[in-house]
């Protein structure tokens, strides 16, 4: 979809001309008059993709944050209609959500037989990655190859169109430089091994392989790889969200309730970080009281600047759950620079996925503030592509 | 500022183990298992029950649960010789991947009610994996 901007309404006539640059899409009008040369820029940009870098360890497609993030413009994102059963693409009206685990370079086999983990960037084509990340921000479609997760085999490519909002999750999103030079915005999702132990109960216990020891095993071992490829990305995220156990029950090893913090850089472009109370200061916060009665554990908010791998950050810190609807809204009330549109709206994203994970805890919460502000920064860069343009020379 | 709610009433939010009391309206209803097939319009979403639709969906999950008790035996066998060899980490990481892909089914199904392959079912209902599969 092209969007042409004109600045200029007067009729051709023998005194104007032009030329057209194709490559930047531009059309420029020269006219004379008594001599003095007047250029009307005429401009149609071509769609600019916006692209998010969400580094995770919990798998492609599914996640949760990439439903609460995909849900805040609005639409379901769904794999696309008629292709491979098995991809790990998500597309909705405004997003396309592919899943960085598609860029292997080596399949099942091939990995087993070098002997490196799908951790290990020796397992992953960053050439491909960042030639196809450039062709979708810059409009040109793909074909992407697919990686499936089931045979552990990479599959026959599938066209990927550029979306409005581009996200690529994964394992390396910000891993390589060039990769991470194409991103708008970029958020690390934090799991603390305590968490990720718990979680992983929850998941695989159920299976009949699986028992706590077979559990442990595989995190132990992924542990070396994790901590020396996965884990240096978090410096160079705009939004970490580190997820943690809760300080508000002593000796909580069951990981349900949990301590979410959001560190969110400074000085990024078209990021105002949140905010309680009081820009830059400092601020413990337990809403828990006359007004609001809260159910055990509590709630416990905590707001501060603070210095991250060497950047100034400000983090919003969330410790217990929601039990109740009313507790959601006086929170979001308290809460500043949400980006939201109306009052109220962190609230009813919250409750339009209630029965997803985290639903009741800081981490719906920020990765639906994280939406949100995801959302406000689309809008600015959109809004500042189409007046860039709006200044006509003049000669 | 007011803390309770403007409606009056409180509204349970789930906590891990307990599921979200109000329906979402279904867009449509009905029974799959003896729907008669006739053209969606589109646009229309079907609201399928929280197990595999389909039997290959099902073949599938079963497959996925084999390979995590094979993978975990095969792990623990390599692991013997040296827990910190190559051979024992790839093994651990082989049963990583197949454990969150058979999350991710369970989760595609239960959450989100969509069975992986409905749309290839639509186009080739005549094939064996698009049987619908009844428990």
């Amino acid at each position: 979809m092209a969007v042409s901007t004109i600045y200029s309404t007067q009729a051709l006539n023998s005194t104007h001309f032009f030329t057209s640059s194709s490559s930047s899409k531009q059309v420029f009008f020269y006219r004379r008059q008594n001599n003095r040369r007047f250029n009307t820029i005429i401009t149609c940009a071509a769609q600019q993709t916006v692209v998010i870098g969400l580094a995770a360890d919990s798998g492609c497609g599914k996640s949760t944050f990439m439903r609460r993030l995909t849900s805040v413009f609005g639409g379901a994102a769904e794999p696309p209609k008629g292709g491979n059963p098995d991809s790990n693409t998500l597309i909705s009206d405004m997003t396309t959500v592919i899943c960085l685990d598609d860029y292997h370079s080596l399949d099942r086999t091939g990995r087993k037989e070098k002997g490196v983990t799908a951790l290990d960037p020796r397992a992953n084509d960053f050439d491909l990655m960042y030639e196809q990340v450039k062709a979708l921000k810059s409009g040109i479609a793909v074909e992407k190859p697919i990686y499936n997760h089931v045979t552990g085999l990479l599959d026959a490519p599938e066209l990927i169109q550029p979306p409005k909002i581009l996200v690529i999750e994964g394992l390396h999103p910000m891993f390589d430089e060039r990769v991470r030079d194409l991103l708008d915005f970029s958020i690390y999702l934090d799991i603390s091994n305590e968490v990720k132990f718990a979680w992983k109960i929850q998941r695989d216990m159920a299976e009949r392989g699986h028992s706590l020891e077979s559990i442990k095993a595989s995190i132990e071992a992924r542990k070396p790889d994790f901590e020396a490829f996965i884990d240096p990305q978090k410096q160079y995220a705009d939004a970490v969200i580190e997820v943690l156990p809760t300080q508000l029950i002593p000796d909580d090893n069951e990981g349900k309730v949990l301590r979410v913090r959001l560190i969110m850089k400074e000085g990024v472009k078209y990021f105002s970080p949140v905010y309680l109370f009081d820009e830059g200061s400092t601020i413990s916060w337990i809403p828990c009281g006359r007004k609001l009665t809260c159910s055990y554990p509590g709630i416990k908010f905590n707001y501060a600047p603070d210095s991250y791998f060497d950047h100034e950050v400000s983090v919003v810190e969330m410790d217990g759950q929601f039990d109740r609807l009313d507790e959601l809204i006086y929170v979001e009330s308290h809460l500043s620079n949400l980006s939201t549109k109306f009052y109220g709206e962190v609230t009813q994203q919250m409750l339009k996925h209630a029965d997803f994970p985290g639903s009741n805890n800081g981490t719906g919460l920020f990765q639906t503030i994280v939406g949100l502000k995801i959302r406000d920064l689309y809008e600015q860069l959109i809004a500042n592509k189409a007046t860039a343009p709006a200044e006509a020379a003049k000669a | 500022m007011s803390a309770t709610a403007s409606h009056g009433g409180v509204m349970m939010l789930p906590s891990p183990s307990r599921p979200l009391q109000h329906q979402r309206p279904p867009t449509v209803t009905g029974s799959d298992m003896f729907r008669v097939r006739r053209k969606e319009p589109r646009g229309l979403r079907l609201v399928v029950a929280a197990t595999a639709k389909y039997k290959g969906t099902k073949m599938r999950e079963e497959k996925l649960s084999e390979m995590i008790e094979e993978k975990v035996k095969e792990a623990t066998e390599v692991c013997e010789a040296d827990v910190r060899s190559e051979e024992c980490k790839v093994a651990w990481d082989e049963v990583e991947e197949v454990s969150q892909a058979r999350a991710d089914l369970r989760i595609k199904l239960k959450f989100l009610n969509q069975d992986p392959l409905e749309s290839f079912c639509q186009e080739n209902p005549e094939t064996d994996e698009c049987r619908i599969y009844e428990d």
